[in-house]
């Protein structure tokens, strides 16, 4: 008979080993459905390994797509950390997107020189508005105790037809209006030149966001490891009544919590903005679901904020072969498939880090006082 | 212009049938949360469903009735196959039911295993081979006003209406409905009453997710039809049920009016625009999402908490041996 | 609790006993029951036999309520086999135990709140039909009630009815399944005096019309008063089993905790209290979780030195008190002075700046954050100045050596400073609580409930830090069940009732009489 105890400790390793223990399971998941499915598992990750990863400016490539992924990723373990279930990073990256464009616009065209204003306006003002978008669930947990899921997850849906809405159904600041082609097929107006954002390299190209994605985390992590912030959220986080009894201030700390979640993601779509598309693209950025997608990268890499951008980077690689794979033989929907079966994976291997399985009935244990019993014996 | 013409019968007809498959879901998820499980991928489950009854009706040769009867069918099972992923994630080996429900979704969904049995099945290049039309019941399809809405539906819509009333005795009337209340509330009193908690909860999940396979399906078979890859099939409608699921306070009966209101609102939008009316549609299409939203508001604070509230262990998992 | 126990109808019930039925109804032999880092039960061994209502003795911590787990089936025994009038039985699930006719009644009630009381007594039931009718329940549940002489309304929600009441649902949901065997896990915890007197009576008429009886508990006189024999349980082990007319109080207490035990007299205190009193609340009133008034108009005061104890049964407001005190609830009148400075009222910093400490009654959950280490446990209060923090950053080394300290200290048994909380034994949580509280040195300490669930050593040791802080001139407000406690430490003693102070007695002067009295409602003379 198995049965499922409680461990006393985790040892550190565990936390290492059961993830990418569960991203080999994954694989070879995976590997069965492509087999049955008709398509050469080997070969279709050899395809997906040069795509992401190996190939000629591939890891270019993915650093690209694991920007978006970094940024949303933190955004979402800044506030699951908490018990804050913010689902709607990908709305608040859309908002985000909005505020950064329109400050590019409104600096107008500037020289060459003036880029770094560029860069530092439209981070701020894309944080400014996901934080804002961010505070209205948080408001809503913070004062009504209303469920921030659902809350932020509507929001999203908003925040995707207020983006429609401005370049498509309107003649707003952010459209396109000054030639009749773009008056027909509805398109953002593009940045000034000045406002795109450097990148670095030359064979590994790094797009400045993916940097300031790294420097985000790094000070996430000491934002929470290593400040009284983080102490209350870790407090409050395990428990709101302790919390309480310590003293500490929980409305605000969900706000705050909030505000930092959605301002993260918010820099994400400054990032799209001025890394990739120099332009408000609401089909695009309505299309790669990155605000859900950075839920997944949170929770693999257990909310750490350094493992975040680890597993932005795998899981980036992954979106890449997919997009660039994407034809008559290589299987459509399989990114998610395989994105879907690695996180079910982690979900299971998590469980092997929380509790220790026992056969049979023989159990070696102390005698003495042990663990608590509570409620009562 | 007769009056089965004018704005408020036509949307109204067509709340009834945009809401169809936010019903069924609802009710499906209603049930799963009934017995204390969350589950976050009905919009996966109901794509995933979309595309295995559009498949179903190409693939299977007879009669059209029964050929929709058995895509029906299929699609249930194959929304109850998700969601069993799911149940064993959560309910056995106690992981976290939002980001399981999520998982699944992203799993299942637009981008998952929908598109990839879509894409393998070259669905989207199918037209429709057979669909679910409008019964005219009693004959009665053109009596003014409720004409068109009450009579002139699919065969889903009244299936539908017959779930909703078989819902709703079942949680207030019958023996296990009664049981699986009470494991919604204290899993730890039910089980201690000898009621099999993971046995409730693996089947009210379950038919969770068949649910909301059949309502998939109503896009793929009734509403659409067709199939295309990605999320506009279903659109956010598997996310809307689950708010419906609060929105209604847990109740069938609510489930069913909810739902429609979502469904006239979905629909308001084209029948404004055929009457050039210009409000900006991205605005009547943002009313649902606001509305759930300011209902959730009204419905968390204080008073309705107690009595009108979620099943007190929604989201926990039950572990009898913890100590 | 005197020693004066009517011996003569002790006799008379352990004689009846020697005529009951030779087969017993319950027969559990050589139970182990093991849990990680405990021995929950070692080797266990009772019987109980139809007619007979037989008391397993024993204190906190002795495995008394995993020992009825495994007789009712929510556990499994590791070892050892249960048999039922003769025939050995083995449960893998709750409901194969109620079947078989084993009902029993918990200390924390496995009722659904939301339920009326007919849909609780109809859960999990085979026998009705598929369909429920509102009548056929109502029906049942009205001829059980009134056979059993306690009246409960089918139709009301479990969540508006009182906790006698409760208890007396999850009695009838015992007779309602055709329970033979009945068992009890600390009936009395949540009743007072009079209700427990008047249970006992139901229990006796239950064993006299055939069923057996067992009934768990931690209180000498009830067990005197009520039982036919004694199974006496200690540190997971049957000590021994005895019938009531060969035991005494004394005897049973010293068998509880394997020495001869002095029980609990009013001690001497040496301390002299001040004579400002520290702690003061002025007619504070608050609001409890369900809505009622919770507190009523209290009034109160606490000198430095002096442990005033709050007594009465679970459910008065205490738990209210403490926290209004504390600041995590919000008075709806009144004020609260310590050291003349008027707190903010539901703020918990004031309270804490101005040196109020609290053991909540909760451990783990408001005291101590469960999977948290005990370093930043440590730091719970004191994380926000230095040396713990500097500005907005942390110093995590003297986070770390404060809980060295306080380990060191307190004797706390516990592998590191950086294990969860939540593998600490309550001795050990109380401990670095009170260890962590009197770091602040505090001038006001609530204490909640401070030694339930503790064992004998632990209790002396709780015991041993509330003197000797109220002999440093703290001032201590002890809130307990427990009227030995009270009776042991307290300078005076107040009682509660539905929220109001209905007595307050100097400690030389108080009998458990006069406090029951005064916890049932009584006004004093």
């Amino acid at each position: 008979m198995i049965r499922l105890e409680r461990r006393l400790e985790q040892p550190w390793w565990l936390s290492v080993a059961v993830p990418v223990g569960s991203l080999a399971v994954a694989f070879a998941i995976m590997a069965i459905v492509l087999a049955a499915t008709g398509h050469a598992p080997g070969h279709t990750y050899r395809q997906m390994l040069e795509a992401g990863f190996t190939g000629n400016g591939a890891f270019s490539a993915t650093l690209i797509s694991a920007t978006p992924l970094l940024f949303t990723g933190l955004a979402a373990a800044v506030a699951f950390r908490m018990q804050l279930f913010n689902i709607g990073a990908e709305g608040q990256l859309y908002l985000g997107a909005v505020g950064a464009s329109w400050i590019a616009l409104q600096l107008g065209d500037r020289d060459a020189g003036s880029t770094p204003l560029y860069v530092l306006a439209m981070c701020v003002a894309a944080g400014i508005l996901g934080a804002l978008w961010a505070l209205i669930p948080g408001v809503l947990r913070a004062f009504a105790h209303t469920n921030e899921i659902i809350t932020s997850l509507m929001l999203n849906y908003v925040a995707g037809f207020l983006i429609t809405y401005l370049i498509f159904d309107s003649a707003s600041y952010w459209r396109d209006v000054s030639t009749l082609q773009a008056l027909s097929f509805p398109q953002g107006k593009p940045m000034p030149t000045a406002a795109e954002w450097p990148v670095f390299g030359s064979s590994l190209v790094v797009p400045l966001g993916f940097l300031i994605g790294l420097a985000v985390a790094a000070a996430l992590w000491l934002l929470y490891s290593r400040t009284r912030f983080g102490f209350e959220v870790s407090v409050i986080g395990d428990s709101p009544r302790a919390a309480r009894f310590a003293g500490m201030r929980t409305r605000r700390k969900i706000l705050a919590v909030m505000a930092l979640s959605g301002g993260v993601a918010g820099l994400g779509g400054a990032s799209q903005i001025g890394d990739f598309t120099y332009t408000l693209d609401p089909t695009g950025l309505q299309g790669a679901a990155f605000g859900y997608t950075g839920i997944v990268v949170a929770a693999l890499a257990r909310y750490n904020p350094f493992a975040v951008c680890v597993v932005a980077v795998l899981l980036g690689g992954l979106q890449n072969a997919g997009f660039t794979l994407q034809g008559a033989d290589f299987p459509s929907g399989l990114v998610g498939v395989l994105q879907g079966i690695i996180l079910f994976c982690a979900l299971g291997g998590e469980l092997l880090i929380r509790y220790r399985m026992r056969i049979g009935r023989r159990a070696r244990t102390r005698t003495e006082s042990g663990p608590t019993v509570e409620p009562a014996l | 212009m007769s009056i089965n013409d004018s704005l408020l019968v036509i949307v109204l007809a067509q709340a009834v049938l945009y809401g169809t498959p936010i019903l069924f879901a609802a009710l499906g998820e209603l049930l799963a949360e009934r017995s204390g499980v969350l589950n976050l991928g009905v919009e996966g489950m109901m794509l995933f469903g979309a595309a295995v009854g559009y498949w179903a009706t190409q693939r299977v040769h007879g009669p059209s009735a029964t050929v929709l009867l058995l895509a029906v069918l299929v699609a249930a099972f194959s929304g109850a196959a998700m969601a069993a992923i799911h149940a064993f994630l959560t309910i056995t080996l106690r992981a976290s039911q939002i980001v399981s429900g999520l998982a699944l979704t992203i799993f299942a969904g637009g981008l998952g295993l929908s598109a990839y049995f879509g894409s393998e099945l070259h669905l989207a290049d199918l037209p429709a081979a057979h669909q679910l039309g409008s019964l005219d019941v009693l004959g009665l399809a053109d009596f003014p006003v409720v004409g068109p809405i009450l009579f002139d539906q699919s065969a889903l819509v009244y299936g539908s209406w017959a779930l909703t009333a078989l819902v709703a005795l079942y949680l207030s009337r019958t023996r296990w409905g009664l049981n699986v209340r009470a494991v919604g509330e204290a899993p730890a009193s039910a089980d201690a009453m000898g009621i099999n908690v993971t046995l409730y909860r693996y089947t009210h999940v379950l038919a969770g997710g068949a649910l909301a396979g059949v309502g998939g399906a109503c896009y793929s078979l009734s509403i659409t039809p067709s199939w295309v890859s990605g999320d506009t099939l279903v659109n956010g409608a598997g996310w809307i049920a689950i708010a419906l699921v609060i929105f209604a306070f847990w109740r069938p009966e609510l489930c069913l009016l909810g739902a429609y209101l979502f469904g006239a609102l979905s629909a308001l939008p084209f029948a404004l625009q055929a009457r050039d009316v210009t409000i900006a549609p991205e605005l009547l299409y943002s009313l649902p999402y606001v509305m759930t939203i300011v209902v959730l508001v009204v419905v968390s604070t204080g008073f309705a908490k107690r009595r009108l509230g979620a099943p007190a262990a929604l989201g926990i998992p039950y572990v009898r041996e913890e100590r | 609790m005197g020693d004066e126990t009517p011996v003569t109808e002790a006799n008379e019930r352990g004689a009846g006993s020697a005529g009951a039925s030779r087969v017993p109804a319950v027969r559990m032999a050589g139970i182990t029951k093991r849990f990680p880092g405990v021995v929950a039960n070692d080797d266990v061994g009772f019987e109980a036999a139809t007619g007979e209502v037989h008391a397993l003795l024993g204190e906190n911590g002795a495995g008394k309520t995993t020992l009825s787990n495994i007789l009712t089936g929510l556990y499994r025994p590791d070892e050892g086999r249960i048999e039922l009038y003769g025939e050995p039985v083995s449960f893998h699930s709750p409901r194969e135990a109620l079947e078989a006719g084993i009902g029993m009644v918990h200390q924390h009630f496995r009722l659904v709140d939301t339920l009326t009381v007919a849909e609780n007594l109809l859960l999990g039931w085979n026998k009705p039909r598929f369909w429920l009718s509102r009548r056929a329940g109502l029906r049942q549940v009205r001829e059980i009630s009134e056979a059993l002489h306690m009246p409960v309304d089918p139709d009301a929600r479990i969540w508006q009815l009182s906790v006698g009441e409760q208890q007396r649902v999850e009695i009838i949901k015992a007779v309602f399944r055709g329970s033979r065997v009945l068992i009890l896990d600390e009936p009395t915890a949540v009743l007072t005096p009079q209700e427990a007197s008047q249970l006992f009576t139901t229990l006796r008429a239950m064993a006299t019309e055939g069923h057996a009886v067992i009934l768990i508990t931690h209180k000498l006189h009830e067990v005197m008063a009520v039982a036919d024999r004694i199974t006496v349980l200690r540190g997971g082990r049957s000590v021994s089993t005895l019938p009531v007319a060969d035991a005494t109080p004394r005897s049973l207490a010293a068998l509880m905790v394997g020495r001869e035990v002095e029980l609990a007299r009013a001690q001497e205190h040496e301390r002299v209290p001040g004579d400002e009193a520290v702690l003061e609340l002025e007619g504070v009133s608050a609001r409890g979780d369900r809505g009622g008034e919770a507190l009523d108009g209290v009034s109160l005061h606490v000198r430095p030195g002096e442990i005033v104890a709050v007594a009465g049964v679970a459910g008065n407001g205490q738990r209210e008190l403490a926290e209004t005190i504390s600041g995590m609830r919000t008075p709806s009148a009144g004020k609260i002075r310590v050291s003349g400075q008027v707190l903010r009222p539901g703020d918990p910093r004031s309270a804490i700046r101005a040196g109020v400490a609290h053991i909540p009654e909760d451990r783990l959950g408001t005291g101590l954050a469960p999977s948290l280490s005990i370093s930043r446990n440590a730091a719970l209060k004191s994380y926000r100045s230095p040396p713990i923090s500097r500005g907005p950053f942390l110093v995590l080394r003297r986070m770390g050596e404060l809980a060295v300290s306080l380990i060191r200290r307190y004797d706390v048994k516990a592998p590191g400073p950086e294990t969860p909380v939540r593998n600490l034994s309550g001795g050990n949580l109380q401990k670095l609580m009170l260890g962590r509280e009197f770091e602040g040195e505090p001038r006001v300490l609530i204490a909640a409930q401070p030694t339930r669930g503790l064992d004998v050593g632990a209790i002396e040791t709780v015991h041993a830090y509330l003197r000797e802080a109220a002999g440093n001139g703290m001032a201590v407000l002890l809130i307990s069940e427990d009227l030995d406690e009270i009776l042991a430490l307290a300078d005076r003693v107040a009682v509660m009732y539905e929220g109001a102070l209905v007595g307050e007695i100097e400690a030389g002067a108080a009998t458990i009489e006069e406090i029951g009295y005064l916890m049932a409602g009584g006004r004093a003379a």
